[in-house]
């Protein structure tokens, strides 16, 4: 098994290091691509240093990253707040969902982004209009996949429970939301790929720092090199993030885990 | 309920006619949806289960036997008739009633003595009490070594004996088992069997114990119910002899016993015809 991991990693870093290799020959001096529409790599790493050192339109690469990482995990956060106990309880008491599901069916369809317009309308272009719409974009995985964890519960678990001498407000705190665990973990990184998307976005429409406001303004001035550093870098914390939250359910939910512990 | 080994009895006596009833199912009816339009599963079913005694229940697969034990432990209402615990209505379940299931049912959160103690915790038992009681459990059942292990890492026997374990740590005054072994392999199931019997000589617990299995129900039951097909009925009851030797030894020992053989016949006789008339 350690053997083929060791493979695993060399072929992917392999396939990446070869994608860099074909990047290159394609945009060499008097390729096939023109600079201006695709730059170099040592161009766009040589953009990358410059960017962490000094400011681009307004702020540093780290100050744009943070900006961005504020408003994404602020609205996650906020939207498991909501979601997570609202999502169990709905799953748990049918005449709560009866009241809310409807609500929240009506509002689903509609895209996170959709409600940039009437963010901004309502507080402007200012962080706390993103961190409403990262909210609304997040809410919906959280929500549903917090209902989901609750209903995938083996029934029998309840039964054992309650032959157990549990009460129904013990079952919820000590059995559902124990055994809950792991599906809430892979809520929570469902919720953030679609926070993070669509923060992107938003901040293409409206911002005054962070990756995706880089990436729209480096687009209208052809700084291609700039808007290939910004791209990456939404791609590489996207996956950092998301890397985060699986390395939590070891220790969140060890019993979920593959080859858990044992001693 | 002293047993002298070695006595051999006829099987047809009452052989504990001085206990009291501790667990009555008194004409059990269940439809799962509406009466008349649902499933019936359940059809006027009565058993006493005295004190002290292990009553099987066997039946051909999907006859109602689980549905009866649900019923039993209060899990589901019957449709008609009633449950009663020392004379009086059951009510809801809880740890006077122990639930053994077929599928485990762990916690899969839990380590195996966070199960063990489980139903301590949730009915408030003192910190220095549950330790005490589960100490006692994890040797009786053998799984010291096991303590800290998730569910998940344990074999299926290992399993069932934390799901048994979980069980007799609240101290049950009736204990139902609803086919433990089933989902066991043979050597096993063979070891938990004897150690089930042992369990019940020793510290006599009432248990009302169901399985599809005859050699199962002859070798541990002092009294065989046998259910008809879907309704389940009652279609016969049949008294086994307690204060023999064979019950107290090895389950392929027993099996090899005359009376043992005749027992099964007899039991086995009654099942096939409820299978071969479906
Ligand atoms: N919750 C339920 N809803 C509807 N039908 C059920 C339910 N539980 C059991 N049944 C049906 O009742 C019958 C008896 O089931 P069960 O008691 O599990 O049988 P057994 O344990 O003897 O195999 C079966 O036909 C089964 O499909
Ligand atoms: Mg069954």
């Amino acid at each position: 098994m350690g053997q083929s991991r060791t493979l695993q990693v060399a072929a992917s870093l392999g396939a990446i290091l070869a994608w860099i290799v074909i990047w290159a020959w394609l945009t060499r001096p008097g390729g096939p691509v023109p600079t201006l529409y695709f730059p170099a790599p040592d161009d766009v790493w040589a953009k990358f240093v410059r960017m962490w050192q000094r400011p681009y339109i307004g702020s540093t690469l780290p100050n744009h990253i943070l900006a961005s990482l504020y408003i994404v995990l602020t609205g996650w956060g906020l939207a498991a707040l909501v979601g997570i106990p609202l999502g169990i309880a709905m799953a748990w008491w049918k005449r709560l969902k009866w009241i809310v599901f409807p609500t929240f069916q009506l509002i689903r369809p509609v895209p996170p982004l959709a409600w940039i317009p009437l963010t901004i309308l309502w507080l402007g272009i200012g962080d706390s209009a993103r961190i409403s719409v990262v909210f609304i974009a997040a809410l919906v995985p959280w929500l549903m996949n917090s209902m989901l964890a609750v209903y995938s519960i083996d029934r029998l678990l309840l039964d054992a429970a309650k032959t157990l001498g549990a009460n129904d407000h013990q079952i919820l705190t000590r059995v559902v939301c124990r055994t809950a665990l792991p599906t809430l973990v892979a809520a929570a990184r469902m919720a953030l790929g679609s926070a993070w998307s669509t923060l992107v976005a938003a901040e293409i429409l409206a911002a005054t720092a962070g990756l995706g406001y880089v990436a729209v303004n480096a687009s209208q001035l052809l700084d291609t090199d700039v808007l290939l550093v910004a791209m990456f870098m939404i791609g590489i914390l996207g996956i950092g993030m998301t890397g985060l939250i699986g390395l939590t359910q070891n220790w969140l939910a060890p019993w979920s885990v593959l080859g858990a512990r044992r001693d | 309920m002293e047993q002298s080994a070695g006595k051999m009895t006829s099987g047809i006596t009452d052989p504990a006619p001085e206990s009291p009833a501790k667990l009555e199912l008194c004409n059990i009816s269940k439809w799962f949806g509406p009466e008349g339009e649902g499933v019936h599963a359940v059809d006027d079913c009565s058993i006493e289960v005295k004190k002290g005694e292990f009553i099987v229940v066997v039946g051909p697969s999907g006859c109602g036997k689980s549905t009866l034990m649900t019923v039993g432990a209060g899990l589901e209402e019957p449709t008609h008739g009633e449950v009663l615990v020392d004379g009086k209505p059951a009510g809801p379940p809880g740890p006077t009633r122990s639930v053994v299931f077929q599928k485990f049912a762990l916690f899969p959160s839990e380590t195996v003595e966070q199960n063990i103690k489980f139903g301590l915790q949730m009915t408030g038992v003192s910190a220095t009490e549950q330790e005490t009681r589960l100490a006692e459990q994890l040797k009786i059942m053998g799984l010291e070594q096991f303590r800290r292990s998730y569910p998940s890492e344990l074999s299926g026997g290992m399993q069932q004996r934390v799901a048994i374990a979980r069980a007799l740590v609240m101290q049950p005054e009736i204990l139902l088992m609803d086919e433990p072994f089933g989902a066991l392999d043979a050597q096993t199931r063979t070891i938990l069997q004897e150690e089930v019997q042992r369990l019940h000589r020793e510290m006599h617990y009432t248990v009302l114990f169901i399985t599809h299995s005859v050699e199962e129900a002859v070798y541990l039951g002092d009294r065989v119910v046998v259910m008809t097909r879907r309704p389940g009925r009652i279609k016969r009851v049949i008294d086994l002899p307690r204060d023999v030797a064979w019950k107290t030894g090895d389950i392929e020992l027993a099996a090899e016993h005359p009376e043992f053989i005749e027992f099964r016949r007899e039991i086995w006789g009654l099942v096939r015809e409820e299978i071969v008339s479906i």
